[in-house]
């Protein structure tokens, strides 16, 4: 395939394989070794760039996805004679160690810097939080980060004349050699089109199967990529719901000032669910499709009463969130189906949500339990429209239905109200043990953070 | 002092933040093979042979078996136990059992998916006390690696208090496995000399040990061999011992190839195969007297070493020469052994089995302070070792070696412990009464580290340092100790300024290569400033000496040699100090030259809904005497803080049937920047008379703090006394249920 991008403010013409992993492009055919490798799952950061202005790691981008972006890697930041400030100020906090970080954690702070002229330590912290140091203890490199916090960065006389993304170059052109057949349409009847005639895998953040590909997962013979889909790209707002494009982005769940206010459960799981590269690869249709177990997203939008919009050339199907998945990453999803979006009913009012994650660490954690809930207090000062939906703990997402019916009705204040759901919670799910959790932890922590949940209502 | 002292800037900084240096995989490959390896999946077992795929194309690749090697089959280390493939016998999971280089990494994948080898699994040994029962022997005659005892020099009267103490309080602590997660992966590039010898490329901390394992196990001379270590990612002591492996690996294949050959381990097969942190098992039962006063300890130390030797005798030592702690106890008996079992060998880990002892002697220091009903902080206070005090094995802290009350008051003060830790539990009272489920607590630990190799290592050893004056004034510095992120690259120049009075510009520093460096012995131990740094001074006085006979002025001299064509060399050799006493037998003596000290106060946050563990602030007083860069030992402090911590509460290994199951980034968890604390670090000094400019060992003292101060916290803060790590929520779980259990009627 060939593609054209620009490369450090350089245009380039491409000859790659489709799914050829832009990590490699840049070190192996670009020469431009600065990106590393430390993981090859979206892990470390240590191969963090820009596209487009937005942080990513270049292990998860397929190549056939940077046509036409823009791409700024470590060697385009700055030079010794002409840096970045944040390049200098990493030299003189002292929070270069071993240096194979480094790039990764420069691209990252770049980012927030420029979302964020000023941010707090707060914010310095969860904007670096997809890059692992092992050297550093990360004490000097916030410290770098804030010294350079409001400093220009050496840049800004480059050409801005694609500020939104790379040269208008149309589509990429296909090469006879290429191992997988991309399609990127411009709609989406070209997409179902595309579905109607056979097993083509899905991309759209990449963030999963990028990985596994690397990983040895046999390369498909067909991708369809929507990540440029319009259709499905974006949150559409109406006065009874919220439509959520397959393709949105946990960022921009983050950025829309409706979602946060409106499902603030639903910005909750996007913040938690990753650091800001994954944030802004991963997808709301990627974590409904991946169909993981510990998925942040899935249990928050089945509690808000959630419903997947399945689309194919015969119509469009809805099916609950929660009757999605038929088993252990098994989605109710014909092959000839895209899932398009999903649509959030507003909330009534007075609807109180939560989402709790009891995760391995405090960023890019797989969760050992996570937990969705919402609930309001009628006129009689009663719970009412309850919903628990938990992750995490078995091969699906699952409804505490006992826990839920038992609530449901009840006073919040009740005498022994919590302890009771506590008990019921605990109960009522087959805990899974696993490498992350035992069986116990998951039932213990599940009583409690409903019982977190029943006393906000206090 | 001109340099040293001074914040001065790492001197590879700008090249690694402008991503111009370039680590092994960053160097352009051309025609090089891919090397890889063919593991066993089974933790013990018969290799009764390997079969080949027919359908598989064999002539394109190379493949080499036990019955294919050139020289002995072994890596050499301390023992030459390990065999380089497996000969018959299987020990672990992830056991090199064929070597395969290919022309490319599709090939290689589809070569060692075509080998299958025929493995009778046998019963495996799978823990310490599986090991120590002996039942199954695996190893020698009983399991055991290594049995050292420290023993007092009055054993009746030891014995006798054991025996007649008031009371005996005895406790059990554990430690896990610690992954290195070096960013950067293990890796080694081999390229066959015409004269039939080998040269490497790699990321490794030791070139030396790497040549002693080629020149052994390839049975070559020394002079066929070259090893050159490229900019290191990262080591931690992962690169310590098993870059021996990897290269002997790619240099069977490179030899019979023909061909360079490329063995760079992606995350996945570096965490299977390379080397962990012994796990540990330490007990302790400590005689107390009527008043309270402690009258003898007995310590049982058990690492489990994994299926092979490795560095495991010498990671022993060091962990029982420390692990009575930082206290002074009259008299005291360490015993310890390094066991056996079937699973992937264990090596060298900042600290050095230091961590894992001392964790138990603090665990223990707080047992005791319960037990009696006093103050952690005052039975410190109570016992800290002082100058003129002995050591369990029998020696005496003199000049610059006693920094243990300096620091602990220091780390107090600083952190406010007293005030905080009464705050601390009226905010806990409090929260538990509005029904908030976070508690904190604040916890603190005293420790120490012995730099540079143990007793008489470093006369075996016998570093020699070299510095050449070049034509334009400079000169270069030539030893074999590694920048690695330490920043030996920036300290080891920065001592030779001041010797040489020259700006730290006029220094150079030549990347580590046996052809063209001595052997100033390995980048381990904490030596290298301090002791690889003394030497340099030596060679530097040398080169001036050298210099002076052909002129006044020795910079204009050596200039004037090196443009002649007759660069003027010094050399520095380590000499042995003729006061060091040191029984190797009985580890007794002088176990290390000079002693660096800390005290780390960790204030933590636990959520008792989900027992997750967020240490929030940590106050670290380091004795190290003379600080040579500030900057960098500051980032030594706080990096091995965070490692510290991390292995006391985040970092697990889980094992089944003797296979890693947390074999990825995914599974193996180290802190983001969201799990570390903020840092308070202050650095205090008592310049040690046999370092460089007074310097000590600084890299592996953090590493020993951390996890004891933090559990000291969660014991704050919960209530309940973490004796095993990694506080996992699991385990926390455990804990806080069987104490609700005893709390019934």
């Amino acid at each position: 395939m060939k593609i054209v991008c620009i490369v450090n403010g350089e245009r380039r013409e491409l000859e790659v394989q489709p799914l050829r992993r832009l990590l490699d492009v840049l070190r192996e055919d670009l020469g431009l070794t600065g990106t590393k490798e430390g993981c090859g799952e979206g892990e470390c950061g240590a191969c963090a760039v820009h596209i487009d202005g937005r942080l990513m790691n270049a292990c998860q981008v397929p190549a056939f996805q940077v046509h036409g972006r823009k791409i700024l890697t470590v060697e385009g930041l700055g030079t010794r004679e002409s840096p970045d400030p944040l390049q200098a100020a990493f030299v003189t906090a002292g929070a270069v160690q071993c240096g194979f970080c480094t790039p990764g954690l420069l691209m990252a702070s770049r980012a927030l810097l420029d979302a964020k002229a000023a941010p707090t330590e707060a914010e310095i912290r969860a904007g670096l939080a997809g890059n692992l140091c092992r050297c550093t203890g990360y004490g000097r490199v916030v410290e770098a980060v804030r010294s350079a916090a409001g400093m220009r960065s050496g840049r800004e006389g480059e050409d801005q004349s694609h500020p939104h993304g790379g040269p208008d170059v149309g589509s990429p052109v296909p090469s006879a050699d290429d191992a997988v057949q991309v399609f990127m349409p411009n709609t989406l009847a070209e997409a179902l089109a595309v579905m109607d005639h056979g097993e083509a895998v899905v991309m759209a953040g990449g963030t999963d199967l990028m990985a596994a590909f690397h990983a040895g997962r046999p390369l498909p013979d067909k991708v369809l990529d929507i990540s440029r889909l319009r259709e499905l790209t974006g949150i559409m707002l109406s006065p009874r719901r919220v439509t959520l494009g397959a393709a949105v982005s946990y960022t921009d769940l983050l950025n829309s000032t409706e979602v946060t206010a409106h499902w603030p459960a639903l910005a909750e799981a996007a913040r938690q669910v990753g650091a800001p590269a994954v944030q802004n690869m991963g997808t709301v249709g990627g974590n409904l499709v991946n169909a993981s177990p510990g998925a942040d997203l899935v249990p928050v939008l089945a509690a808000l009463d959630g419903v997947v919009v399945l689309a194919s050339t015969g119509g469009e199907r809805r099916v609950p969130v929660l009757d999605f998945y038929k088993g252990y990453r098994d989605p109710d999803r014909r092959p000839d189906e895209l899932v398009a979006a999903v649509e959030l009913p507003r909330p009534a009012a007075g609807v109180r949500q939560a989402f709790f994650k009891a995760g391995t660490r405090r960023a890019q954690s797989i969760a050992r339990v996570n937990l969705a809930c919402c609930a309001r207090i009628d006129t009689q000062g009663r719970l009412t429209d309850v919903k628990l939906v938990a992750g995490s703990v078995g091969p699906t997402i699952v409804a505490l239905r006992e826990t839920m019916a038992y609530m449901e009705g009840r006073r919040a204040d009740e005498g022994g109200l919590d302890a009771a759901c506590r008990r019921l919670a605990s109960g009522e799910v087959h805990a899974i043990d696993d490498v992350r959790a035992s069986a116990d932890y998951r039932r213990q922590v599940l009583g409690n953070l409903v019982t977190k949940f029943v006393k906000i209502f206090v | 002092m001109k340099v040293v002292g001074k914040p001065l800037e790492r001197r590879d900084a700008w090249d690694k933040v402008t991503g111009r240096t370039r680590f092994l995989a960053d160097i352009p490959l051309g025609e090089a093979w891919y090397g890889g390896v063919l593991r066993s999946q089974v933790a013990r077992g018969n290799l009764a042979g390997i079969a080949r795929d027919a359908g598989f194309d064999w002539s394109q690749v190379v493949v080499i078996t036990a019955a294919d090697l050139p020289g002995p089959n072994t890596v050499a280390m301390i023992r030459e136990d390990l065999p380089l493939l497996a000969d018959g016998e299987v020990s672990f999971v992830g056991q090199a059992l064929a070597l395969v280089a290919a022309p490319d990494r599709a090939t290689l994948a589809a070569a060692l998916a075509a080998l299958r080898p025929d493995i009778t699994p046998s019963p495996a040994v799978l823990s310490m006390e599986e090991a120590l029962r002996g039942e199954t022997v695996i190893w020698g005659e009983d399991n055991v690696i290594a049995d050292y005892t420290i023993a007092p020099d009055d054993m009746a009267a030891f014995e006798a208090a054991m025996a007649t103490a008031d009371r005996i309080i005895e406790g059990t602590y554990r430690t896990g496995y610690q992954e290195h997660i070096y960013l950067e992966p293990q890796g080694v590039v081999a390229d066959p000399r015409p004269d039939g010898g080998v040269e490497i490329l790699g990321s490794l901390q030791c070139p030396y040990y790497v040549l002693n394992a080629l020149a052994r196990g390839l049975g070559l001379e020394r002079d066929r061999l070259v090893v050159r270590q490229s900019p290191t990612g990262g080591a931690f002591g992962g690169k310590e011992d098993y870059p021996s492996v990897l290269a002997m690996q790619a240099a069977v294949l490179a030899l019979k190839s023909g061909r360079q050959v490329a063995m760079l381990y992606e995350r996945h097969e570096d965490i299977i195969a390379s080397t962990k942190r012994h796990p540990s098992r330490t007990r302790h039962r400590t005689a107390i007297a009527e008043d309270g006063s402690l009258l003898a300890a007995d310590i049982d130390v058990v690492l489990d070493a994994g299926a092979f030797t490795t560095l495991s005798p010498v990671v022993l030592s060091r962990a029982i020469l420390h692990a009575a702690g930082s206290y002074n106890i009259p008299l005291v008996r360490i015993r310890g052994r390094a066991v056996a079992t079937n699973t992937p060998p264990n090596g060298a880990f900042r600290g050095f089995g230091v961590p894992q002892s001392i964790f138990a002697a603090e665990r223990h220091m707080d047992r005791i302070a319960r037990e009696l009903g006093v103050e952690p902080l005052a039975l410190r206070r109570q016992l800290v070792l002082e100058r003129g005090d002995v050591l369990p094995h029998g020696q005496v802290l003199g000049e610059g070696n006693a920094a243990g009350a300096l620091v602990l008051e220091r780390a107090v003060t600083l952190s406010g412990y007293e005030k905080r830790r009464g705050e601390l539990a009226a905010a806990n009272a409090a929260a538990a009464e509005r029904g908030d489920p976070v508690r904190h607590g604040i916890g603190v630990s005293l420790v120490h580290h012995g730099a540079g190799f143990t007793g008489d290592g470093e006369d075996r050893i016998a570093t020699v340092v070299r510095v050449r004056g070049e034509a334009d004034g400079t000169v270069t510095v030539l030893c074999s100790s590694v920048e690695m992120g330490q920043g030996a690259e920036t300290v080891l120049p920065a001592i030779a300024a001041e010797a040489l009075d020259l700006p730290l510009e006029a220094v150079r520093y030549h990347q580590p290569d046996t052809a063209a460096v001595p052997d100033s012995g390995p980048t381990v131990a904490s030596r290298t400033t301090m002791v690889v740094g003394k030497v340099l001074v030596q060679a530097c006085d040398d080169l001036v000496r050298r210099a002076r006979a052909h002129g006044a002025d020795a910079r204009a001299a050596w200039s004037a040699q090196a443009a002649a064509g007759e660069a003027l060399v010094g050399e520095g050799r380590y000499e042995p100090d003729p006061d060091i006493r040191w029984d190797q037998e009985h580890h007794h003596g002088d176990a290390y030259p000079g002693y660096a000290w800390m005290a780390t106060v960790v204030e933590a946050a636990v959520d008792t809904d989900t027992l997750e563990i967020h240490p929030e602030r940590v106050t670290a007083v380091a004795e190290i005497g003379t600080a040579i860069n500030p900057v960098l030992c500051v980032g030594q402090v706080e990096g091995g803080m965070v490692q510290s911590l991390a292995w006391g509460y985040l970092e697990e290994v889980k094992l089944d049937g003797g296979r890693y199951l947390n074999d990825r980034l995914a599974t193996y968890i180290i802190p983001t920047c969201l799990d570390a604390p903020r840092f308070e670090v202050e650095l205090a000094a008592e310049p040690s008379p046999r370092g460089a400019y007074g310097a000590k060992g600084l890299g592996e003292l953090p590493m020993n703090g951390g996890a004891p101060a933090l559990a000291a916290a969660i014991e704050h803060a919960l209530g309940i006394a973490p004796d095993t790590i990694p506080m996992t929520p699991d385990r926390l779980l455990e804990q806080l249920q069987a104490r609700a259990q005893e709390a019934r009627p």
